[in-house]
Protein backbone atom coordinates (compact mmCIF):
# COMPACT_ATOMS: atom_id res chain seq x y z
CA UNK A 1 0.00 0.00 0.00
CA UNK A 2 1.48 3.16 -0.93
CA UNK A 3 1.04 6.25 1.62
CA UNK A 4 -1.03 8.35 -0.79
CA UNK A 5 -4.06 5.74 -0.03
CA UNK A 6 -3.35 5.29 3.33
CA UNK A 7 -6.33 8.65 3.61
CA UNK A 8 -9.01 7.09 6.63
CA UNK A 9 -11.69 9.45 7.31
CA UNK A 10 -11.33 11.15 4.16
CA UNK A 11 -13.93 11.04 1.59
CA UNK A 12 -12.80 10.38 -1.88
CA UNK A 13 -10.83 12.90 -4.12
CA UNK A 14 -13.75 13.05 -6.66
CA UNK A 15 -16.13 13.81 -3.55
CA UNK A 16 -14.07 17.03 -2.36
CA UNK A 17 -13.83 18.43 -5.43
CA UNK A 18 -17.16 18.46 -5.83
CA UNK A 19 -18.01 20.60 -2.59
CA UNK A 20 -16.02 22.93 -4.09
CA UNK A 21 -13.88 23.81 -0.54
CA UNK A 22 -13.40 27.23 0.05
CA UNK A 23 -11.86 28.79 3.44
CA UNK A 24 -12.52 31.83 4.59
CA UNK A 25 -10.35 31.28 7.82
CA UNK A 26 -6.74 30.51 6.85
CA UNK A 27 -3.95 31.57 9.33
CA UNK A 28 -0.30 31.05 8.25
CA UNK A 29 1.96 32.51 10.78
CA UNK A 30 -1.10 34.44 11.91
CA UNK A 31 0.69 37.08 14.66
CA UNK A 32 3.65 37.60 12.42
CA UNK A 33 4.65 36.93 9.11
CA UNK A 34 8.56 37.06 9.68
CA UNK A 35 10.51 40.35 9.90
CA UNK A 36 11.04 40.43 5.94
CA UNK A 37 7.53 40.59 5.50
CA UNK A 38 6.84 37.21 4.22
CA UNK A 39 9.33 34.59 5.02
CA UNK A 40 7.53 32.74 7.74
CA UNK A 41 4.17 33.72 5.93
CA UNK A 42 5.35 31.73 2.63
CA UNK A 43 7.00 28.85 5.09
CA UNK A 44 3.50 28.30 7.23
CA UNK A 45 1.62 28.16 3.64
CA UNK A 46 3.92 25.37 2.66
CA UNK A 47 3.80 23.58 5.47
CA UNK A 48 -0.23 23.81 5.49
CA UNK A 49 0.04 23.22 1.45
CA UNK A 50 -0.04 19.00 1.85
CA UNK A 51 -3.73 19.63 4.30
CA UNK A 52 -4.82 22.17 1.33
CA UNK A 53 -3.95 19.70 -1.62
CA UNK A 54 -5.34 16.53 0.17
CA UNK A 55 -8.54 18.07 0.80
CA UNK A 56 -9.20 19.73 -2.96
CA UNK A 57 -9.37 23.55 -1.72
CA UNK A 58 -10.44 25.20 -4.52
CA UNK A 59 -9.52 28.80 -2.53
CA UNK A 60 -8.43 29.87 1.22
CA UNK A 61 -8.75 33.56 2.64
CA UNK A 62 -5.85 34.90 4.66
CA UNK A 63 -5.60 37.82 6.76
CA UNK A 64 -2.36 39.85 6.50
CA UNK A 65 -0.62 42.66 8.76
CA UNK A 66 -0.91 45.55 6.63
CA UNK A 67 0.69 48.07 8.95
CA UNK A 68 -2.40 49.16 10.89
CA UNK A 69 -0.95 48.08 14.12
CA UNK A 70 -1.98 44.56 14.85
CA UNK A 71 1.47 43.25 15.41
CA UNK A 72 3.54 44.28 18.34
CA UNK A 73 6.84 44.56 15.74
CA UNK A 74 7.48 48.61 15.16
CA UNK A 75 9.96 47.93 12.67
CA UNK A 76 7.81 45.49 10.60
CA UNK A 77 4.63 47.97 10.80
CA UNK A 78 6.56 50.74 8.84
CA UNK A 79 8.30 48.25 6.77
CA UNK A 80 4.06 47.28 5.71
CA UNK A 81 3.02 50.61 5.39
CA UNK A 82 6.19 51.82 3.47
CA UNK A 83 6.49 49.01 0.69
CA UNK A 84 2.88 47.05 0.16
CA UNK A 85 5.35 44.38 -2.38
CA UNK A 86 6.26 42.54 0.77
CA UNK A 87 2.10 42.10 1.59
CA UNK A 88 1.33 41.04 -1.81
CA UNK A 89 4.08 38.20 -1.95
CA UNK A 90 2.02 35.54 -1.25
CA UNK A 91 -1.11 36.55 -3.50
CA UNK A 92 1.33 37.00 -6.16
CA UNK A 93 2.84 33.26 -5.27
CA UNK A 94 -0.62 31.41 -5.47
CA UNK A 95 -2.83 33.92 -7.34
CA UNK A 96 -5.45 31.41 -8.24
CA UNK A 97 -5.28 29.55 -4.36
CA UNK A 98 -5.33 32.99 -2.17
CA UNK A 99 -7.31 35.73 -1.26
CA UNK A 100 -6.71 38.11 1.71
CA UNK A 101 -8.94 40.23 4.24
CA UNK A 102 -6.91 42.85 6.06
CA UNK A 103 -6.15 43.00 9.21
CA UNK A 104 -7.50 46.02 10.90
CA UNK A 105 -6.92 48.14 14.29
CA UNK A 106 -9.85 50.07 15.35
CA UNK A 107 -7.89 51.84 18.37
CA UNK A 108 -6.56 53.54 15.21
CA UNK A 109 -9.16 54.43 13.40
CA UNK A 110 -6.91 56.82 10.63
CA UNK A 111 -4.36 54.22 9.64
CA UNK A 112 -7.31 51.44 9.53
CA UNK A 113 -9.43 53.48 6.79
CA UNK A 114 -6.34 54.60 5.08
CA UNK A 115 -5.70 50.65 4.68
CA UNK A 116 -8.78 49.82 3.97
CA UNK A 117 -9.01 52.46 1.30
CA UNK A 118 -5.48 50.86 0.09
CA UNK A 119 -6.29 47.39 -0.04
CA UNK A 120 -10.28 46.79 -0.39
CA UNK A 121 -11.08 49.59 -2.33
CA UNK A 122 -8.64 49.48 -4.57
CA UNK A 123 -7.81 45.29 -4.38
CA UNK A 124 -6.71 42.84 -4.34
CA UNK A 125 -8.00 42.15 -0.47
CA UNK A 126 -11.52 41.45 -0.60
CA UNK A 127 -12.64 42.68 3.33
CA UNK A 128 -11.49 42.90 6.91
CA UNK A 129 -10.74 40.98 9.96
CA UNK A 130 -11.21 42.02 12.99
CA UNK A 131 -8.49 40.36 15.73
CA UNK A 132 -9.58 39.07 18.92
CA UNK A 133 -6.11 40.19 20.43
CA UNK A 134 -3.02 41.64 20.27
CA UNK A 135 -2.68 45.11 19.47
CA UNK A 136 -5.47 45.81 16.91
CA UNK A 137 -8.02 43.69 19.07
CA UNK A 138 -11.21 46.18 20.11
CA UNK A 139 -14.29 45.07 21.54
CA UNK A 140 -16.22 45.59 18.47
CA UNK A 141 -19.12 47.11 20.50
CA UNK A 142 -16.75 50.28 20.82
CA UNK A 143 -17.78 53.22 18.50
CA UNK A 144 -14.41 53.29 16.68
CA UNK A 145 -15.79 50.12 15.49
CA UNK A 146 -18.19 52.70 13.33
CA UNK A 147 -16.63 54.29 10.77
CA UNK A 148 -14.42 51.28 9.71
CA UNK A 149 -17.51 48.95 9.33
CA UNK A 150 -19.58 52.16 7.02
CA UNK A 151 -16.27 52.28 5.06
CA UNK A 152 -16.26 48.74 4.84
CA UNK A 153 -20.12 48.79 3.93
CA UNK A 154 -19.34 51.16 1.12
CA UNK A 155 -17.02 48.79 -0.54
CA UNK A 156 -19.39 45.82 -0.36
CA UNK A 157 -16.66 44.08 1.91
CA UNK A 158 -16.76 41.43 4.29
CA UNK A 159 -16.41 41.40 7.78
CA UNK A 160 -14.66 38.84 10.35
CA UNK A 161 -14.85 39.38 13.30
CA UNK A 162 -12.82 37.28 15.91
CA UNK A 163 -15.79 35.90 18.74
CA UNK A 164 -15.40 33.53 21.94
CA UNK A 165 -17.30 32.96 24.80
CA UNK A 166 -14.72 31.93 27.03
CA UNK A 167 -15.63 29.95 30.36
CA UNK A 168 -14.77 32.46 33.54
CA UNK A 169 -14.75 35.62 30.71
CA UNK A 170 -12.60 37.03 28.49
CA UNK A 171 -8.86 36.98 28.70
CA UNK A 172 -8.04 40.47 27.93
CA UNK A 173 -10.03 43.66 27.04
CA UNK A 174 -10.24 43.78 23.26
CA UNK A 175 -12.04 40.48 22.54
CA UNK A 176 -15.62 40.34 21.56
CA UNK A 177 -18.19 38.00 22.08
CA UNK A 178 -21.03 36.66 19.21
CA UNK A 179 -23.43 38.78 21.90
CA UNK A 180 -21.35 42.09 21.39
CA UNK A 181 -21.05 41.34 17.42
CA UNK A 182 -25.26 40.72 17.45
CA UNK A 183 -25.15 44.36 18.93
CA UNK A 184 -23.11 45.89 16.73
CA UNK A 185 -24.95 44.15 13.44
CA UNK A 186 -27.84 45.27 14.63
CA UNK A 187 -26.81 48.87 13.83
CA UNK A 188 -25.48 47.35 10.11
CA UNK A 189 -28.69 45.31 9.05
CA UNK A 190 -27.39 45.50 4.98
CA UNK A 191 -23.92 44.47 5.98
CA UNK A 192 -22.92 40.85 6.81
CA UNK A 193 -20.94 40.17 9.41
CA UNK A 194 -19.01 36.68 10.19
CA UNK A 195 -18.99 35.37 13.37
CA UNK A 196 -15.13 33.88 13.68
CA UNK A 197 -15.31 30.46 15.57
CA UNK A 198 -19.36 30.56 16.10
CA UNK A 199 -18.01 31.74 19.68
CA UNK A 200 -15.77 29.01 20.57
CA UNK A 201 -18.55 27.79 22.86
CA UNK A 202 -20.91 26.99 19.93
CA UNK A 203 -24.11 26.69 21.80
CA UNK A 204 -24.07 29.83 23.30
CA UNK A 205 -22.36 31.47 20.35
CA UNK A 206 -25.50 30.03 18.03
CA UNK A 207 -27.98 31.49 20.38
CA UNK A 208 -26.49 34.84 20.45
CA UNK A 209 -26.71 34.79 16.76
CA UNK A 210 -29.53 33.70 15.96
CA UNK A 211 -31.68 36.65 15.53
CA UNK A 212 -29.31 38.35 13.25
CA UNK A 213 -29.92 37.32 10.19
CA UNK A 214 -26.66 39.67 8.83
CA UNK A 215 -24.95 37.23 10.98
CA UNK A 216 -22.97 34.01 9.61
CA UNK A 217 -20.76 31.59 11.75
CA UNK A 218 -17.48 30.70 11.34
CA UNK A 219 -16.46 26.70 11.89
CA UNK A 220 -12.82 26.99 12.59
CA UNK A 221 -10.83 27.60 16.22
CA UNK A 222 -11.99 24.61 18.52
CA UNK A 223 -12.06 20.67 18.90
CA UNK A 224 -14.23 19.02 16.55
CA UNK A 225 -16.86 18.82 19.16
CA UNK A 226 -19.83 16.70 17.89
CA UNK A 227 -23.27 18.24 17.43
CA UNK A 228 -21.88 21.99 16.34
CA UNK A 229 -22.83 21.86 12.78
CA UNK A 230 -25.75 19.85 13.58
CA UNK A 231 -27.26 22.44 15.90
CA UNK A 232 -25.82 25.22 13.89
CA UNK A 233 -27.97 23.94 10.56
CA UNK A 234 -31.05 23.39 13.10
CA UNK A 235 -31.03 26.72 14.54
CA UNK A 236 -29.38 29.06 11.96
CA UNK A 237 -29.90 27.22 8.72
CA UNK A 238 -27.26 25.85 6.80
CA UNK A 239 -27.00 29.37 4.57
CA UNK A 240 -25.54 31.17 7.62
CA UNK A 241 -22.58 28.66 7.94
CA UNK A 242 -18.71 28.97 6.60
CA UNK A 243 -16.16 26.69 7.03
CA UNK A 244 -13.15 27.78 7.92
CA UNK A 245 -9.88 25.62 8.14
CA UNK A 246 -7.76 27.63 10.66
CA UNK A 247 -4.60 25.57 9.07
CA UNK A 248 -1.57 24.93 9.72
CA UNK A 249 -2.16 25.84 13.87
CA UNK A 250 -5.46 23.91 13.91
CA UNK A 251 -5.89 20.78 11.17
CA UNK A 252 -8.07 19.17 7.99
CA UNK A 253 -8.83 16.57 10.25
CA UNK A 254 -10.35 19.12 13.03
CA UNK A 255 -11.85 21.28 10.60
CA UNK A 256 -13.14 19.42 7.74
CA UNK A 257 -14.17 17.08 10.39
CA UNK A 258 -16.61 19.11 11.30
CA UNK A 259 -18.08 19.58 7.97
CA UNK A 260 -18.18 16.03 6.72
CA UNK A 261 -18.62 14.58 10.10
CA UNK A 262 -21.98 15.72 10.86
CA UNK A 263 -25.36 14.52 10.59
CA UNK A 264 -26.30 16.91 7.86
CA UNK A 265 -26.96 16.61 4.16
CA UNK A 266 -25.36 16.53 1.19
CA UNK A 267 -26.65 19.99 -0.05
CA UNK A 268 -26.05 21.45 3.56
CA UNK A 269 -22.39 20.48 3.01
CA UNK A 270 -21.91 21.87 0.02
CA UNK A 271 -23.25 25.09 1.19
CA UNK A 272 -21.11 25.13 4.18
CA UNK A 273 -18.18 24.29 2.43
CA UNK A 274 -18.14 26.92 -0.52
CA UNK A 275 -21.79 28.08 -1.67
CA UNK A 276 -22.28 30.61 0.99
CA UNK A 277 -19.05 32.64 1.08
CA UNK A 278 -18.86 32.27 -2.27
CA UNK A 279 -21.86 34.45 -2.23
CA UNK A 280 -20.97 36.40 -0.02
CA UNK A 281 -17.92 37.67 -1.79
CA UNK A 282 -20.04 37.76 -5.18
CA UNK A 283 -21.98 40.62 -3.21
CA UNK B 1 6.29 -3.44 50.14
CA UNK B 2 4.00 -2.45 53.15
CA UNK B 3 1.16 -4.60 54.75
CA UNK B 4 -0.94 -2.67 53.22
CA UNK B 5 -0.33 -3.74 49.72
CA UNK B 6 0.25 -7.31 50.43
CA UNK B 7 -3.74 -7.62 51.79
CA UNK B 8 -4.35 -5.59 48.51
CA UNK B 9 -2.50 -7.97 46.61
CA UNK B 10 -4.34 -10.84 47.85
CA UNK B 11 -7.87 -8.88 47.42
CA UNK B 12 -7.21 -8.88 43.35
CA UNK B 13 -5.81 -12.25 43.78
CA UNK B 14 -3.49 -11.47 40.89
CA UNK B 15 -1.96 -14.94 40.59
CA UNK B 16 -5.30 -15.70 39.34
CA UNK B 17 -5.48 -12.49 37.69
CA UNK B 18 -2.87 -12.26 35.47
CA UNK B 19 -3.16 -13.16 31.68
CA UNK B 20 -6.95 -13.26 31.68
CA UNK B 21 -7.83 -9.76 30.04
CA UNK B 22 -10.17 -9.67 27.18
CA UNK B 23 -8.05 -9.87 24.18
CA UNK B 24 -6.99 -6.65 22.54
CA UNK B 25 -5.48 -8.79 19.82
CA UNK B 26 -7.20 -7.76 15.90
CA UNK B 27 -11.07 -9.09 15.19
CA UNK B 28 -11.94 -9.45 12.01
CA UNK B 29 -14.45 -6.27 11.01
CA UNK B 30 -15.35 -5.18 7.67
CA UNK B 31 -13.14 -2.15 7.30
CA UNK B 32 -14.05 0.95 4.91
CA UNK B 33 -12.98 0.55 0.89
CA UNK B 34 -9.68 3.28 1.60
CA UNK B 35 -8.55 1.53 4.24
CA UNK B 36 -9.13 -2.25 3.43
CA UNK B 37 -5.87 -3.45 4.49
CA UNK B 38 -4.98 -1.07 7.36
CA UNK B 39 -5.93 -1.88 11.04
CA UNK B 40 -7.22 0.68 12.97
CA UNK B 41 -7.61 0.48 16.99
CA UNK B 42 -9.41 3.44 18.87
CA UNK B 43 -7.80 3.31 22.00
CA UNK B 44 -10.06 6.37 23.74
CA UNK B 45 -13.63 6.22 23.24
CA UNK B 46 -16.35 6.49 25.81
CA UNK B 47 -20.16 4.99 25.96
CA UNK B 48 -23.29 6.15 27.20
CA UNK B 49 -24.20 10.18 27.70
CA UNK B 50 -21.70 13.02 27.79
CA UNK B 51 -23.28 14.60 31.42
CA UNK B 52 -23.56 18.27 29.49
CA UNK B 53 -25.12 17.75 26.01
CA UNK B 54 -26.57 14.71 24.28
CA UNK B 55 -23.99 13.73 21.40
CA UNK B 56 -24.89 12.60 18.04
CA UNK B 57 -23.41 9.42 18.61
CA UNK B 58 -24.09 8.46 22.25
CA UNK B 59 -26.03 5.66 21.35
CA UNK B 60 -24.07 3.25 21.65
CA UNK B 61 -25.04 0.87 18.67
CA UNK B 62 -24.91 4.25 15.87
CA UNK B 63 -20.93 4.69 17.51
CA UNK B 64 -20.60 1.34 16.28
CA UNK B 65 -21.76 1.33 13.13
CA UNK B 66 -19.74 4.65 12.80
CA UNK B 67 -16.60 3.31 13.88
CA UNK B 68 -17.00 0.33 11.54
CA UNK B 69 -18.14 2.76 8.62
CA UNK B 70 -14.66 4.29 9.24
CA UNK B 71 -12.61 1.23 9.31
CA UNK B 72 -11.93 1.07 13.03
CA UNK B 73 -11.63 -2.87 14.24
CA UNK B 74 -11.26 -2.51 17.83
CA UNK B 75 -12.04 0.55 19.83
CA UNK B 76 -10.92 0.62 23.99
CA UNK B 77 -14.60 1.83 25.41
CA UNK B 78 -14.46 3.89 28.88
CA UNK B 79 -17.42 5.51 30.21
CA UNK B 80 -19.32 8.87 30.67
CA UNK B 81 -20.90 8.05 33.50
CA UNK B 82 -17.90 7.36 35.59
CA UNK B 83 -17.22 10.79 35.08
CA UNK B 84 -19.72 12.11 37.86
CA UNK B 85 -21.43 9.02 39.11
CA UNK B 86 -19.90 7.76 42.09
CA UNK B 87 -21.70 3.96 41.66
CA UNK B 88 -19.08 3.24 39.95
CA UNK B 89 -19.20 -0.29 40.65
CA UNK B 90 -22.75 -0.01 38.69
CA UNK B 91 -21.04 2.13 36.10
CA UNK B 92 -18.46 -0.46 35.14
CA UNK B 93 -21.46 -3.31 35.19
CA UNK B 94 -23.19 -1.66 32.76
CA UNK B 95 -19.92 -0.92 30.31
CA UNK B 96 -18.53 -4.51 30.29
CA UNK B 97 -22.80 -5.33 29.51
CA UNK B 98 -22.65 -3.25 26.35
CA UNK B 99 -19.21 -3.93 24.90
CA UNK B 100 -19.86 -7.29 25.39
CA UNK B 101 -23.10 -6.74 22.63
CA UNK B 102 -20.11 -5.65 20.15
CA UNK B 103 -17.00 -7.76 19.49
CA UNK B 104 -15.14 -4.36 18.24
CA UNK B 105 -15.10 -2.47 21.84
CA UNK B 106 -12.85 -3.41 24.70
CA UNK B 107 -14.38 -2.36 27.84
CA UNK B 108 -11.81 -0.22 29.88
CA UNK B 109 -13.55 0.02 33.42
CA UNK B 110 -12.92 3.29 35.81
CA UNK B 111 -11.65 3.71 39.27
CA UNK B 112 -11.87 6.76 41.40
CA UNK B 113 -9.66 6.23 44.16
CA UNK B 114 -11.33 9.35 45.99
CA UNK B 115 -14.02 6.49 47.10
CA UNK B 116 -14.35 3.96 50.04
CA UNK B 117 -14.00 0.72 48.48
CA UNK B 118 -12.23 1.37 45.32
CA UNK B 119 -9.92 -1.54 45.63
CA UNK B 120 -12.83 -3.61 45.29
CA UNK B 121 -14.07 -2.06 42.05
CA UNK B 122 -10.49 -2.80 40.70
CA UNK B 123 -10.88 -6.17 41.56
CA UNK B 124 -14.03 -6.69 39.43
CA UNK B 125 -12.45 -5.28 36.62
CA UNK B 126 -9.40 -6.92 36.75
CA UNK B 127 -11.33 -10.96 37.82
CA UNK B 128 -14.92 -10.13 36.76
CA UNK B 129 -15.21 -8.09 33.46
CA UNK B 130 -11.65 -9.50 32.48
CA UNK B 131 -10.85 -5.62 31.34
CA UNK B 132 -7.33 -5.10 30.11
CA UNK B 133 -6.92 -1.71 31.50
CA UNK B 134 -8.10 0.95 33.67
CA UNK B 135 -9.60 4.93 32.95
CA UNK B 136 -8.99 7.36 35.78
CA UNK B 137 -10.63 10.71 35.59
CA UNK B 138 -7.79 12.66 38.39
CA UNK B 139 -9.71 16.08 37.18
CA UNK B 140 -13.02 15.27 38.02
CA UNK B 141 -12.63 12.91 40.65
CA UNK B 142 -10.39 15.61 42.60
CA UNK B 143 -6.63 14.47 42.94
CA UNK B 144 -3.47 14.61 42.03
CA UNK B 145 -0.89 11.97 40.73
CA UNK B 146 1.16 12.94 44.06
CA UNK B 147 -1.66 11.34 45.91
CA UNK B 148 -0.85 8.26 47.58
CA UNK B 149 -3.23 6.39 46.68
CA UNK B 150 -3.00 6.90 43.12
CA UNK B 151 0.23 5.39 43.57
CA UNK B 152 -0.95 2.53 45.13
CA UNK B 153 -3.94 2.11 42.81
CA UNK B 154 -1.28 2.11 39.70
CA UNK B 155 0.91 -0.57 41.82
CA UNK B 156 -1.86 -2.71 42.07
CA UNK B 157 -3.15 -2.51 38.15
CA UNK B 158 0.55 -2.93 37.41
CA UNK B 159 0.79 -6.17 39.06
CA UNK B 160 -2.71 -6.93 37.60
CA UNK B 161 -0.60 -6.58 34.30
CA UNK B 162 -3.41 -3.74 33.46
CA UNK B 163 -2.33 -0.45 31.75
CA UNK B 164 -3.85 2.42 33.46
CA UNK B 165 -5.07 5.64 30.99
CA UNK B 166 -5.28 8.95 32.43
CA UNK B 167 -7.46 11.36 31.05
CA UNK B 168 -5.80 14.40 31.26
CA UNK B 169 -9.09 16.60 30.30
CA UNK B 170 -12.28 15.73 28.77
CA UNK B 171 -12.64 18.98 27.58
CA UNK B 172 -11.16 22.75 26.72
CA UNK B 173 -11.29 24.49 30.31
CA UNK B 174 -12.58 27.16 27.67
CA UNK B 175 -15.97 25.78 27.34
CA UNK B 176 -16.33 24.15 30.11
CA UNK B 177 -19.68 24.44 32.24
CA UNK B 178 -19.37 27.32 34.10
CA UNK B 179 -20.62 25.72 37.44
CA UNK B 180 -17.93 22.88 36.99
CA UNK B 181 -14.94 23.84 35.78
CA UNK B 182 -12.32 21.05 35.51
CA UNK B 183 -8.35 22.24 35.26
CA UNK B 184 -5.99 19.71 33.33
CA UNK B 185 -4.28 17.26 34.81
CA UNK B 186 -0.48 18.63 35.66
CA UNK B 187 1.00 14.97 34.26
CA UNK B 188 4.57 16.50 35.70
CA UNK B 189 4.68 13.61 38.66
CA UNK B 190 4.39 11.13 36.02
CA UNK B 191 8.08 11.64 35.37
CA UNK B 192 9.48 10.72 38.89
CA UNK B 193 6.93 8.07 39.64
CA UNK B 194 7.07 5.90 36.69
CA UNK B 195 10.39 4.70 37.07
CA UNK B 196 9.77 3.50 40.69
CA UNK B 197 7.04 1.05 39.38
CA UNK B 198 8.34 -1.16 37.19
CA UNK B 199 6.44 -2.51 33.84
CA UNK B 200 4.08 0.46 34.69
CA UNK B 201 1.77 1.13 31.65
CA UNK B 202 0.36 4.63 31.35
CA UNK B 203 -1.28 6.51 28.57
CA UNK B 204 -2.35 9.89 28.77
CA UNK B 205 -5.54 10.50 27.09
CA UNK B 206 -6.43 14.03 25.30
CA UNK B 207 -3.54 15.64 26.43
CA UNK B 208 -1.50 18.29 24.39
CA UNK B 209 2.10 17.08 25.17
CA UNK B 210 4.64 20.14 24.60
CA UNK B 211 8.23 20.67 25.07
CA UNK B 212 10.06 20.08 27.58
CA UNK B 213 7.49 18.27 29.54
CA UNK B 214 7.39 16.23 25.94
CA UNK B 215 10.67 15.21 26.27
CA UNK B 216 10.56 14.84 29.68
CA UNK B 217 8.00 12.01 29.01
CA UNK B 218 9.83 10.96 26.18
CA UNK B 219 12.50 9.34 28.54
CA UNK B 220 10.38 8.62 31.15
CA UNK B 221 9.48 4.05 30.85
CA UNK B 222 5.72 3.59 30.30
CA UNK B 223 4.29 6.56 29.36
CA UNK B 224 2.50 6.91 26.12
CA UNK B 225 -0.05 8.95 24.74
CA UNK B 226 -3.19 9.29 22.54
CA UNK B 227 -3.87 11.53 19.07
CA UNK B 228 -7.27 12.84 20.30
CA UNK B 229 -6.56 16.55 20.87
CA UNK B 230 -3.61 16.81 19.24
CA UNK B 231 -4.14 19.44 16.69
CA UNK B 232 -2.11 21.32 14.05
CA UNK B 233 -1.72 19.87 10.57
CA UNK B 234 1.55 17.87 11.60
CA UNK B 235 0.81 17.81 15.37
CA UNK B 236 0.38 13.97 15.76
CA UNK B 237 3.91 13.15 13.24
CA UNK B 238 5.71 15.73 15.98
CA UNK B 239 4.49 13.71 18.89
CA UNK B 240 5.02 10.17 17.18
CA UNK B 241 8.77 11.14 15.97
CA UNK B 242 9.41 13.06 19.34
CA UNK B 243 8.25 9.94 21.16
CA UNK B 244 8.99 7.20 18.78
CA UNK B 245 6.22 4.31 19.24
CA UNK B 246 4.50 5.70 22.78
CA UNK B 247 1.98 7.75 20.29
CA UNK B 248 -1.39 5.61 20.34
CA UNK B 249 -4.46 6.08 17.96
CA UNK B 250 -7.54 7.98 19.43
CA UNK B 251 -10.42 9.67 18.80
CA UNK B 252 -11.99 10.61 21.97
CA UNK B 253 -15.46 9.21 19.99
CA UNK B 254 -18.10 10.63 20.83
CA UNK B 255 -17.56 13.75 22.63
CA UNK B 256 -15.26 14.97 18.87
CA UNK B 257 -16.05 13.49 15.71
CA UNK B 258 -13.90 10.58 14.95
CA UNK B 259 -13.02 11.87 11.23
CA UNK B 260 -10.61 14.21 13.18
CA UNK B 261 -8.28 12.46 14.21
CA UNK B 262 -8.33 9.45 11.72
CA UNK B 263 -7.33 12.35 8.91
CA UNK B 264 -5.34 14.44 11.47
CA UNK B 265 -2.69 11.15 11.66
CA UNK B 266 -2.14 11.22 7.60
CA UNK B 267 -3.13 14.82 6.41
CA UNK B 268 0.40 16.45 6.14
CA UNK B 269 2.21 13.43 4.38
CA UNK B 270 5.01 13.56 7.02
CA UNK B 271 4.56 10.25 8.37
CA UNK B 272 5.30 6.98 5.91
CA UNK B 273 3.68 4.04 5.51
CA UNK B 274 5.34 2.31 8.58
CA UNK B 275 4.78 5.27 10.62
CA UNK B 276 1.23 5.74 9.77
CA UNK B 277 0.93 1.96 10.74
CA UNK B 278 1.80 2.22 13.80
CA UNK B 279 0.29 5.26 15.18
CA UNK B 280 -2.79 3.74 13.75
CA UNK B 281 -2.77 0.43 15.05
CA UNK B 282 0.64 -1.27 15.89
CA UNK B 283 1.70 1.19 19.08
CA UNK B 284 -2.05 -0.29 20.50
CA UNK B 285 -1.15 -3.65 19.92
CA UNK B 286 2.37 -3.78 21.31
CA UNK B 287 1.12 -1.76 24.59
CA UNK B 288 -1.75 -4.33 24.69
CA UNK B 289 1.01 -7.52 24.53
CA UNK B 290 3.38 -5.58 27.13
CA UNK B 291 0.59 -6.34 29.70
CA UNK B 292 -1.91 -8.86 28.81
Amino acid sequence: MSQSIIRPGLPSPEQLKEYRIWDSYFTPSYSHPGPDGSSRLIADIERALPAIRKGQFEKLCYFPHVGTGTTTDSDYEKLARSNPNVILKPVKRWPKLLMGMIQVNANDIRVSLDAINRWVQDGPMLGVYFPGGGPGALTCTHRNVYPLVERIADLKGVIMQHTWFKTGGKQSLGESTPTELAELAAKYPNQKFICAHAGGEWQRGIRAVRSSPNILIETSGFDATAGFIEMGVRELGAKRIVFGSHLPSRSLGTELGKIIGADVSQKDRRLILGENYRSLLSR
Amino acid sequence: MTGLELNRRDVLNLAVAAGTATSILPVSVESAEDAASLRIVDTNISLFQWPFRRLPLDDTGALVEKLRSLGIAQAWAGSFEAILHRDITGVNRRLAAACRQHPELISVGSINPELPGWEEDLRQCVNEFRMPGIRLHPGYHGYTLTDSRFKQLLKLATSAARFVQIAATMEDTRTQHPKLVVPDVDLAPLTKLMPAIPNARVQILNARPRSPLLERFAKTPGVFFDTARVDGTDGIPKLALAAPGRVLFGTHAPFLIPEAALIRVHESGVLNESQLRAVYSRNAETFGKAIA
